[in-house]
């Protein structure tokens, strides 16, 4: 049994002590000690701060929300439609719906968002139709999973898997991996002006998630890719699978030289970013096992490594995100 | 790309770099540094990023600071640079509204920002006092913070205050006359000691409120209830943090008789506290905050640790308060022998509420008696070790309830006639008595040990160690009579006692520059001789000014000590803020780490150990892989091999790399000569999660006063996001399929020989 194939009801429901692929178990443990709940955040304080912001900051911060917002269920639906029907194995069923279940968490974090900030519902969500290129960042995702989902795709043959491959791929590296971490970086930015800081905590959680999600889609693919070596006689599919990653990229950066050019905005200007989605583009590519093709070597948003080492809140002044709930 | 610039006066002006590069040489001047070029090419390179097409003046040297930022993870000068940067940008708009610090006081009175009084003092004598070198003690992080939060605004809230100003301006709030007032501000801006938090934003202002915490009592009535709700948020508007004990109010199904009815408990009158606290902001300087403290045998004990949780039911929940056991010795010795534990309505047992010691223990067995023979209606019986497992589960995952101890707090009652002491504070470093009229109050102010060094020798200064402890006490005095009380109640406390607190920060980076390791029994006794040494200090000084201006007001002839002015002097807080400003480590505990970000309300802030750093560099031995390497050992260096007998490891090991045995030996070895309590934060690694009961035990059994937060090492951390990423080990994904389409293409190129002799050494045409 390999860990995409048809699969009934009565399937794969015992857990077994030699798990199959003990890197799902691991995933799963991770995420089960990552879980947190937007009620830990007390965003209220951000208000004064949001009504505060320029309006070129407002309108960055709202398309931020607008693409989280319609965002995060839509990841959930690509799994939940597509790819959790065909997995066989209970482990990575299990990581998989704990991935899903998480989405739940961040739709319902930014949906407190759009309530503590009086933000218009509707303009928030219709941003990803409104906007061309926000539109075209989701619908690259949707019509790939359009082709797989209610059974079209059969994962037993080469062409199903190519298909279900390609579907993880568009949503946990590109979408989860690669759009989203565009968003982080001006998110960041804001706290390290000193800007919304309970609602970028709340990102900050979002980060370790999304990177379990992004493991989940690499494991996932490597391992497609492991137990069907034909996958990677289709050279033409290979180059597709990276020169999709490099689109993407260039898709992100129009949207950035859309809002960031010429200017700066919570001290970020579009050079630095460019060379940042660069950056973390390369690092997705190497982890599929592909060159880099950027070969931005160092993070330019050197603010960023602020995330990487170990933090310490003053707890009367911000919501900490170092406490965990198992 | 042509890029252009804003100026202030509206022209429009081409972007010159090497103006830029002209400015950023000048922030170089006067230090000493052999490598400048590079430096200044460093954040050239860094900012060419940065600046967009159309930019202002003053964008440009937000950028500029910006980009030096960054690079200070790299090298202790840019943060000296960075430092020099910001205050360029501060001093700059003030010196064009303002002449001097004389100039500035009296707009501050004119624009009743501060206290007329000022102007008595001589404020020319007082300006040629000022030193602006001393700017340079501070860091950039201790700058940052001051610029948010400290340094005083107009009504537009544009900062009018340079940071010499600042200190002067906290001084002349505290001095009764010049001479105190130049005495005062040079400790301060030599960062010798400072004042808590709201003395350095209030002194010498029309708030005019100095004092961090208060701690009162609220008795079982809905009056009492009500009217302490207001007092705590007059308290928490003038930026203290209240310390309530609610041990008194009833528990859930008790007997309310004026209403025959039945009692909802303390949870809902609890939330009545957690929305006022929410709703009072500070001005967005500060949060305010609240604790409850709850004695464990309360019947309602079992709601209580759950109010911190994030899930269920949200009328049972209080997202902005804290909460706080007052844990009697007799509960503690139960948990320990195992022996059952019975909750009680404190409105059928009131006896328990101020009993301590050997009489809570009689009297505790009497409700137990009680209990069991039916005289009592509402009890549990509950397994003492269950309920202590819960416990610790809920500190890990909600950090809270915090653990403080009833019994060790009363012992050292310095007046148990007053009252007994009814709970501690917010920090839980208080222990002053208190009663339903009288609201304790506590001012604080912590010396920076690690500016009582003599460094040639790598010995304590003592003698000037002396003096910042005189010093401390005078001030500290001066400020209770100056200081505007919230309450009648607080007032009242304050008259009667004159408490106050004087603690001690920076003792890590002290241990580190007299060589001496933390995680060592050296450290222990270190910790012993300085709080010996500081309480002497405090107490005689304070016996002398108890023949000057008289002993508090309610000593008396029969206390078996000799008169002085304040019942208590000594406190050890956790100097959050404080030792950010004052640039050293916080309070008595061991660096964090050696780097990490730290989220305050200035935004986030990374922070490397600079002793570390200076001394690997003097050495030689700093680059950027090294630096990359600590990050990636979350701030750790003792895996780092290369630095083996190089330099003295064990000096910087991190907080969650000392034992918590060890922690807890250094807080005692304090512990024993503070008349009030330590503030102790335990830091424990994931892995000793399990030993938590041992630890606090052990907190418990060596005579800790307070335990404060519980941090917990959190093992799931996001992406590392600016290191080099994980190779994939034997993993090749699609690089094989790229491998074999390059190997294809070889093959095709180097086809077999044809030659039949030639083929025959072919090795795969064999």
């Amino acid at each position: 049994m390999s860990l995409i194939g048809k699969t009934s009801v009565r399937d794969n429901i015992r857990i077994t002590e030699d798990s199959k692929y003990p890197v799902f178990r691991d995933l799963y443990t991770k995420q089960k000690k990552a879980v947190w709940f937007p009620e830990e955040l007390n965003i209220q304080q951000d208000v004064l701060d949001y009504k505060s912001l320029s309006p070129t900051e407002k309108d960055l911060f709202d398309s931020a929300v607008g693409y989280f917002a319609s965002s995060e269920l839509l990841v959930q639906n690509v799994l939940g439609n597509g790819f959790f029907p065909v997995l066989t194995d209970p482990y990575a069923k299990m990581s998989f719906s704990t991935q899903m279940f998480m989405e739940n968490i961040h739709s319902d974090f930014f949906e407190i968002i759009l309530n503590s900030f009086d933000l218009d519902r509707k303009s928030i969500y219709d941003l990803t139709l409104e906007d061309d290129l926000l539109k075209e960042k989701q619908e690259l995702i949707v019509r790939a999973v359009d082709k797989i989902t209610y059974g079209k795709a059969d994962p037993d043959t080469l062409e199903g898997k190519k298909q279900i491959l390609t579907s993880i791929l568009l949503n946990n590296i590109i979408q989860e991996g690669l759009f989203f971490y565009s968003a982080f970086a001006y998110f960041f930015a804001m706290k390290d002006m000193g800007k919304i800081k309970n609602v970028v905590s709340g990102v900050e959680l979002i980060l370790i998630d999304e990177s379990l999600h992004l493991q989940n889609g690499i494991e996932a693919i490597l391992t497609i890719v492991e137990e069907n070596p034909e996958i990677l006689d289709d050279y033409s599919f290979i180059e597709r699978v990276k020169q999709s990653i490099v689109d993407s990229v260039d898709l992100e950066l129009d949207y950035l030289k859309r809002k960031f050019g010429g200017t700066t905005i919570f001290g970020l200007s579009y050079k630095e970013l460019e060379l940042y989605m660069k950056y973390i583009a390369d690092r997705r590519l190497v982890e599929l096992g592909f060159d880099p093709q950027f070969n931005v070597l160092e993070n330019p948003l050197k603010f960023l490594q602020k995330e990487d080492v170990k933090k310490l809140t003053n707890f009367f002044e911000v919501s900490s995100t170092e406490y965990t709930n198992f | 790309m042509e890029r252009v610039v804003v100026k202030r006066d509206g022209t429009v002006e081409k972007f010159q770099m090497k103006k830029l590069i002209d400015a950023i040489f000048s922030l170089l001047d006067g230090l000493d540094i052999p490598d400048d070029y590079e430096i200044v090419f460093k954040i050239a390179k860094e900012l060419d990023l940065k600046i967009p097409e159309k930019t202002s003046t003053e964008n440009l040297d937000y950028l500029v600071l910006k980009a030096i930022e960054h690079l200070i993870p790299k090298s202790l000068v840019y943060d000296a640079l960075a430092t020099r940067q910001l205050l360029k940008i501060i001093n700059r708009k003030i010196d064009r509204e303002f002449s001097g610090f004389k100039d500035y006081i009296e707009y501050g009175i004119k624009e009743k920002l501060l206290k007329p009084d000022l102007k008595q003092f001589d404020l020319d004598l007082l300006e040629s006092k000022i030193d602006y070198t001393r700017d340079f003690n501070l860091d950039y992080f201790g700058l940052s913070t001051l610029r948010d939060r400290y340094l005083m605004k107009d009504r537009n809230f544009q900062i009018i205050e340079k940071p010499q100003w600042f200190f002067m301006r906290v001084a002349l709030g505290i001095g009764n006359n010049e001479a105190e007032v130049i005495k005062i501000y040079n400790k301060l801006s030599n960062l010798e000691y400072l004042h808590s938090t709201p003395t350095l934003f209030n002194s010498g202002t029309l708030t005019n409120q100095y004092s961090s915490c208060y701690v009162n009592v609220i008795d079982d009535s809905l009056e009492s209830i009500m009217e302490k709700a207001r007092e705590i948020a007059f308290l928490a508007k003038y930026a203290g943090g209240v310390g309530t004990d609610i041990t008194r109010i009833r528990a859930t199904g008790s007997k309310i008789h004026s209403l025959n009815a039945k009692s909802s408990g303390i949870v809902p009158f609890i939330k009545i506290f957690d929305s006022i606290i929410n709703a009072i902001q500070q001005g967005g300087r500060r949060r305010s905050s609240q604790v409850v403290y709850l004695q464990p045998w309360h019947l309602d004990v079992e709601a209580f640790l759950d109010l911190r949780e994030t899930t269920g039911n949200p009328y049972f929940r209080t997202p902005s308060l804290n909460t706080a056991l007052w844990m009697p010795d007799e509960i503690m010795r139960r948990i320990k022998e195992g022996e059952p534990l019975y909750l009680f309505d404190p409105a059928e047992c009131p006896e328990l509420i101020t009993a301590y010691g050997e009489k809570f223990k009689t009297l505790y067995s009497n409700c137990i008696e009680k209990a069991e023979s039916g005289q009592l209606k509402l009890w549990k019986k509950i397994d003492s070790q269950d309920f202590y497992k819960r416990y610790l589960f809920k500190l890990a995952k909600t950090g809270h309830p915090w653990l403080t101890f009833k019994d060790r707090h009363n012992q050292y009652n310095p007046c148990p006639d007053y009252g007994v002491i009814n709970s501690s504070n917010l920090c839980t470093e208080i222990s002053i008595p208190n009663s339903l009229d009288s609201t304790a109050v506590c001012t604080l102010a912590s010396v920076n040990l690690a500016r009582h060094i003599l460094e040639s020798s790598k010995q304590i200064d003592w003698e000037k160690l002396k003096d910042t402890i005189d010093i401390m006490v005078v001030a500290l005095d001066n400020i209770l009579d100056k200081n505007f009380y919230p309450s009648e109640e607080s007032k009242k406390n304050t008259y009667d006692l004159r408490p106050i607190g004087i603690g001690v920060m920076g003792f890590h980076e002290a241990l580190i520059k007299l060589g001496i390791p933390y995680d060592s029994n050296e450290s222990v006794e270190l910790a012993r001789q300085i709080m010996s040494f500081i309480k002497e200090a405090a107490y005689k000084k304070s016996e002398e000014l108890a023949k000057e201006r008289g002993p508090f007001p309610f000593y008396k002839e029969s206390y078996p000590y000799p008169p002085r002015r304040n019942a208590v002097l000594l406190a050890i807080a956790p100097t959050a803020s404080i030792s950010i400003i004052a640039g050293t480590s916080s309070s008595i505990d061991g660096y964090f780490s050696n780097i990490f970000s730290r989220d305050t309300l200035s935004g986030k802030f990374i922070v490397v150990n600079k002793l570390l750093m200076k001394e690997l560099e003097e050495k030689g031995l700093w680059n950027e892989e090294l630096a990359e390497k600590i990050k990636a050992h979350g701030g750790s260096i003792q895996y780092i091999q290369e630095l083996d007998s190089k330099i003295n490891k064990s000096l910087y090991k991190t907080a969650y790399e000392i034992s918590p045995y060890r922690q807890i030996d250094i807080a005692t070895a304090f512990q024993e000569y503070v008349d009030q309590a330590v503030s102790k934060s335990l830091y424990i690694e994931e892995d000793l999660r399990d030993e938590m009961d041992k630890i606090y035990m052990y907190a418990w059994e060596k005579g800790l006063k307070s335990t404060y937060y519980c941090f917990i090492d959190k093992t799931v951390k996001g992406e590392k996001y600016t290191l080099a990423v994980n190779k994939r080990g034997e993993r090749r994904g699609f690089g094989l399929s790229l491998e074999k389409a390059a190997k294809e293409n070889s093959e095709e190129t180097k086809a077999c020989p044809t030659d039949p002799i030639l083929a025959k050494l072919c090795s795969s045409c064999e």
